[in-house]
Parts: structure tokens; sequence; C-alpha cells
């Protein structure tokens, strides 16, 4: 039984972090077409302005230890906008429409790019912030004791997940989305202005690969590298669910999350092949992943 | 003619292969260009190729290895040797840690800038590509960083050196320390988590070989093995929780074992247990990661301290290095630096330019007794014929308040030190080993 609350506690900490991660991927290429290959090293710059601001804040500069948590927080918003918007406005604005596999080398271009200017910006020295993690204490129940902060992100996921479900499906902009996902011609001739959608929608990917980055960086330590381990991951969770879908995301994390974890207590040496052995068996009996739709095109 | 086709597949397997073999290319964009330090081509005695990882998670290890290569030729034209300095011309690349690429880079060495000696190496995967090189090349090989004992056991060549403790030195001295612990607290569950790959598993090998040898009864509770960069390590130390071990033994390195102790400290592993760490867990970085509120129960050791021993030479090499680059050294800058003095002593024995003889060099680093940072009052460094690794005293501590190299906050103290010829593998071990490989025992 405890083998068991331990499986069921630790894949749904690892889920949470995997959807954290895969979110902001999913929700790009579900409104855009686009695999954002550098979605990996938005994870890194939001783990590179975390950490920074919250050594900053614990080298003397702050107060209240609990504010470290605003400023994760706020350094994933503006590294996440700031750098998300720049892009899309200087170079994918200007690709759009293009074929999706030149999309994918334009992104993989530009994690190239992102890759070498945060080591130009934050140098190849590892950061700690290890402050926030340990913060929030532990708790301990069925035998078994858990870090607190990585329950949190099992409830900041949760937000995550249910604020994007209700932004697309409860709000007159998420509906318009909608409508850009499921013609894109058809909702411009209606007057949606799908340039101003898809600038956000890049943006709000970016922030949550910058959020989840901010939120592991007191988990971790940050080092040059981080963004390209996790892309292949993201990967393996969004096919797993289905590309595009927020709920196929979720459901793809969970699976993977579990899984590992269950690997991880039962047969240690067995926990990197479960990850892609799912994925292999999903593709397998449902090519478009658990929540995909197959499309058709005109050929 | 228009037809209708089931798309989504398709573009799935090509995005996949795609991205796969991007993300698999993504760390060559981190390369950065080579370093030439010492004399230049034209006045140099000797040509040395180094590679070491200068991008990536462990580019500090690079980068503290070329100072460690800078304070070693600084230190050779002072006079280190005697007089007569042989001039050294050193060539440092970025390996990606990769072991295709370092094999190219290292062919390139051999065929473009004429090198007789390589050296570096993160890695053991890495090393273990590059000493296939150096074995069909004839180039000799100095390890100073990578510490898997089957290149210095197992599959050791005549061209292949090691200036550091490897995986069977460190963990010979831990199984000396383990068993001394017993002996106090009558420990007797153990359990063991490292990188799954060449260096993790020769690690635990070493340690359950020296613990046999040394007649430790113990219970083997548990073995686990993350991939390397594994950031999330919280179903892990939960696991091993359950198997309830009173000492856990690790080869984590780097951030791996940061990460690791970071969320290992915020669950009640400490409680109970001790974490021990006999080759890479005391380095700098972790002193400095662990800050004011180390956990309880580490045991720990590195290939170098910057505080043990404590002599006039260490104290130099430490300050030198601090000097220099503004910040106090990882183990790898002593690795490197080792590395240098060794292949400078050889050439200066042999000879360089067209003296230069390769088979002559591999005698003179047979025989090579050297000074080190890294040895105490009235030792000195030496090589084992038989595993062609260093031979040198190894010191495990405790994590105590220290606040002499910051921003550390603590270092390691209360040491407990071994003798350097304990540490040797015993013939029977070196023999058994080197039959099963197929090769001269």
């Amino acid at each position: 039984m405890t083998t068991f609350i331990a499986i069921l506690v630790d894949g749904s900490i690892y889920a949470s972090w995997l959807f954290l991660v895969s979110a902001g991927l999913t929700v790009i290429y579900g409104v855009m077409r686009i695999l954002n290959m550098a979605h990996g090293s938005f994870y890194a710059i939001g783990a590179y302005a975390g950490a920074s601001l919250v050594g900053w804040w614990f080298s003397g500069a702050g107060g209240n230890p609990y504010v470290s948590y605003l400023l994760l927080l706020g350094a994933a918003l503006v590294a996440g906008l700031v750098v998300g918007f720049f892009i899309e406005f200087s170079l994918l604005r200007r690709m759009y429409g293009r074929d999706e596999i030149l999309m994918v080398i334009v992104t993989y271009a530009l994690l190239l790019i992102l890759e070498d200017a945060i080591k130009l910006v934050w140098g190849v020295d590892p950061y700690f912030a290890y402050q926030p993690y340990g913060l929030l204490g532990r708790v301990s129940f069925s035998g078994l004791t858990f870090a607190n902060y990585d329950l949190g992100l099992i409830g900041v996921s949760l937000v995550v997940g249910f604020g994007l479900w209700l932004i697309l499906n409860r709000t007159h902009k998420g509906k318009l989305l909608r409508a850009v996902i499921h013609d894109r011609e058809v909702a411009v001739a209606m007057g949606v202005n799908v340039k101003a959608m898809f600038a956000v929608t890049f943006a709000v990917g970016t922030t949550l690969g910058a959020l989840a980055g901010a939120l592991t960086a007191p988990a971790i330590s940050v080092s040059p590298g981080i963004g390209v381990e996790v892309i292949v991951l993201a990967f393996a969770v969004v096919v797993v669910g289905g590309m595009g879908s927020i709920g196929g995301a979720a459901a793809g994390a969970v699976l993977v999350g579990l899984t590992r974890a269950a690997a991880v207590h039962l047969a240690p040496e067995l926990e990197l092949f479960v990850i892609y052995g799912v994925m292999s068996l999903v593709l397998s009996v449902r090519p478009q992943g658990l929540f995909g739709q197959t499309l058709v095109r005109k050929i | 003619m228009r037809s209708l086709i089931r798309l989504c597949p398709g573009v799935f397997g090509r995005l996949a292969a795609t991205l796969v073999a991007a993300a698999g290319l993504s760390a060559a964009a981190e390369a950065e260009a080579r370093v030439e330090l010492g004399a230049s081509a034209a006045e140099a005695e000797v040509s040395i190729g180094c590679m070491y990882p200068m991008s990536g998670r462990a580019a500090i290890y690079g980068r503290d290895s070329a100072a460690g290569i800078k304070l070693a030729l600084a230190d050779i034209q002072a006079g280190a040797l005697g007089p007569r300095a042989p001039k050294l011309r050193v060539i440092v690349e970025d390996d990606r840690s990769k072991a295709a690429y370092a094999v190219r880079i290292a062919e390139d060495f051999v065929r473009q800038d004429k090198v007789k000696f390589f050296c570096g190496m993160v890695s053991s995967g890495v090393a273990q590509a590059v000493s296939e090189v150096a074995r069909a090349q004839k180039v000799i090989l100095v390890g100073t960083d990578h510490a898997s004992s089957r290149l210095t056991i197992d599959a050791l060549h005549r061209y292949y050196f090691r200036v550091t403790n490897d995986s069977w030195i460190s963990n010979a001295a831990g199984a000396r320390y383990l068993a001394e612990l017993q002996r106090e607290t009558g420990w007797k569950r153990v359990a063991f988590i490292g990188p799954d790959y060449d260096y993790g598993h020769a690690s635990w090998s070493d340690l359950r070989e020296s613990l046999q040898l040394l007649g430790v009864s113990y219970d083997n509770v548990g073995e686990f093995w993350p991939r390397l960069y594994e950031p999330d390590y919280s179903a892990y130390i939960s696991a091993i929780a359950a198997t309830k071990p009173d000492i856990v033994v690790t080869a984590l390195w780097g951030g791996d074992f940061i990460a690791f102790l970071r969320q290992a400290a915020s669950t009640s592993f400490f409680d109970s247990i001790q974490l021990a760490n006999f080759d890479t867990g005391g380095n700098y970085e972790v002193m400095l990661a662990l800050g004011s509120n180390p956990p309880p129960g580490l045991i720990l050791s590195a290939r170098h301290h910057n505080n043990w021993p404590d002599t006039e030479r260490n104290r130099a090499f430490v300050a030198a290095f601090h000097a220099s680059e503004g910040r106090y050294p990882t183990y790898a800058a002593a690795g490197a630096y080792s590395g240098i003095m060794a292949i400078a002593s050889a050439v200066k024995t042999v000879g360089g330019g067209r003296k230069a003889d390769v088979e002559a060099m591999v005698e003179a680093l047979e025989n090579l007794r050297l000074k080190l940072p890294k040895d105490p009052d009235g030792f000195t460094s030496y090589i084992d014929k038989t595993t062609h690794q260093i031979v040198q005293p190894l010191a495990i501590g405790r994590v105590v308040p220290n606040t002499d190299f910051p921003p550390a906050k603590v270092m390691l103290g209360e040491w407990r030190v071994y003798t350097a010829e304990d540490l040797i593998p015993p013939p029977e071990v070196v023999r058994r080993r080197r039959a099963a490989m197929g090769a001269k025992p």
C-alpha cells in the first residue's frame, strides 16, 4: 500500500512538472501549427531569470523570504512575454503559412541562437536558487515524506490547466481562438485579427515554458543545456496526448508520470524505457495521440 | 486529381524524426572555438591536444581545466620542474561531451597538429572512445577528470594514463570508511543510486568489490539508476527511503548530485539515512550549493580539495587559481594541472622535438614521481605501472562550517585519510577483470 501511495504521489508530482513543461508547446502547436523547437530555451530562460532574481533576493537585497515565490512567477511572466512577443514580431510573423517542417527548422535555429544568448547573458556557471524549495517544509503521510514545494507544483499545474480550459471554452477571446484553430481562412474572413491572436498565443506559450523553468529552478542547479534536455520529454508527452490538445497534454503527462514513477519503484532499470515505451505503444494504436484528431487535407 | 488522405501519422512521423535529430544535434550549437596555450607551433617541443566540455552542463569543468592548464604552464616556465623547462603547446577543444565528436577532434589533433599527447575528458564514455584512438595512433592519453576504472583496470593499454583518482581508488577509500563506520555504528543496510552510464555502474561495482575484499558484511537493499541530467529525483528519494537503508552511496555528480541533495533535504531522507559520495561529492561546487544549512549525515570526498592537504603547495595552487580566475577551483582544475605537469616531466626526461619518442615517454610516465598539490607533506605522487593510475592518498570528510573559501559557507573537515598504497587494486582483481575482457592480465 505504501508503495502504491508513493507511486501515486511521485507520479502526480512528475506529471504536474511534465504538464507545465509541455503545456506551452501544445498551445502553440494547437493554434499556430508550429512545433516550437525553441520551447526548451524558454524553459531555460525562465529558470535562469528565476534563479537570478531569487539569488539576488536572498543575497541581502530582500526581506520576506516568501516574496521569492512572487519573484519566480514575475521572472517567468516578464521573461516569457518579452522574449515571446519579440520573437513573434521579429521572426515568426514573417514565416506564417509556411510548411510545418520549415517552421521546425526555423525554431530549431532559434533554439541554437537562444542557447548561445543564454550563455552570453548568464555565463556557464551553475546558478543555485534553493531557498524557495526548502522554505515550504515537508509533509508526512502513510510513512512517506514529501516536499511541500513539489506538492505545490501539482496545484500550480491544475490552476494552469483549468485556466487554459476556461480561457478557451468560456471566454469570447477563447471562442475566437477556437475559430482560428478550426479554420484560419474563415476566421480571417469573419474579421478575426489572426495576427494578434497568433502573437498572444505565442507569448502565452513561451510564458508557460518560462513558468515551468522558473518553478523548476529551486530544485535543480540551473546550468547550460537544461532547456535542450526537456524538449524531447515535452515532445513525448504531447505526442502521447495528441498534439495541440491541452487535455491531451494533461493525459499524456499523467500517463507518462505515473508509469515512470511505477518503474522507479518497481523496476528502476526500466525508468527511461517506459517513457518512450508508453509513447510507442500509444502511437502504434492511435498515431494521432490519445486526444488528437485525424486531420484531412486536399492534395 | 484530388483526394483526401489521412495526414496526421505522416506529419507526426516527419516531425518526430526532425525533432529527435535536431535535439540530438542541439549540443553542437554550443561549440566554442579551440584555444591554444603555451608555446607556438613553431617553437613547441611537443604539442598536446586536450578535450573538455566547454559548453553544456559540464562546461564549468572544462573552464576550470583550462585554467588549471594555464597555471601548470606558468609553473613550468617558473621552474617548477627545474631548469630548462620544456616548451609545450596545449590545444584545448570543446568535445561537447560527445564521443563521436571527440574522436573526430582527436584524429584531427594527430593528423593536423601532430600531437604526441591527448589529455582531458570529463565523461568516461568520451574517454573510452578517445582511448581507442590513442591505442591505434600510439598517442599517449593522460586522463585528468573522467574516472571509470574500466580504463585503468579492464581495458588498459600501453598509451593510457590517469593522474587523478579513478572510481576504484575513490571507492576503495570509501569501502575503508564504511568498514570503520560499521565497527562504530553497526550499519547494515546500504542502497546505491548512480547515473545510468559506465561511470555509475563502474563506481558501484568497484565499491562492492572493495567491500568484499575488506570482508564487510552488508545487505544490498536497492540499486537505482536515474538517467544522466535527471531533473526530478523525488520518486527515487521515496523509493530509496522505502528500502530503509542505513547508508546510501551515490555516484551522482555535478548538478545531478546537487539536485538530489536539495530534493532529499526537503524530505525526511536525512533523518535516518547517511549519504556518501566518495568520488565527486566533496567538490567545491557542492560546498557552494550546500549554503549555510547543509543536511546532516553527508560523507564526502573528491579528486582534489581546496582545504586538504593543508600544505604550502596546495595553498599556493588554490591561491594562484583564485588570483587568476577570481573564484575557487573545482577538482577539475587540479586534475588538468597534474596532467600537464606529468606530460612536462615526461618530455623533460625524454626530450622533445625530434627526440620526442612516444615509447620512451611511456616508459618515463610509468616511472613518474611528481610532487603535486594533492600530496601531503612527505608524500610524492607516482604512477602504478600495472594500472597506469596515479597513486595518491585520499581523504574523506564530513561537512563543517568554514568560510575560508567564500562564497561557500561550508567545507569538508573531520578528515579520515587513507594511505595511497592501500587503495591500489590488488593484482588478483586486475588479473580477473582483464581476463574477463580477454586482455593481457
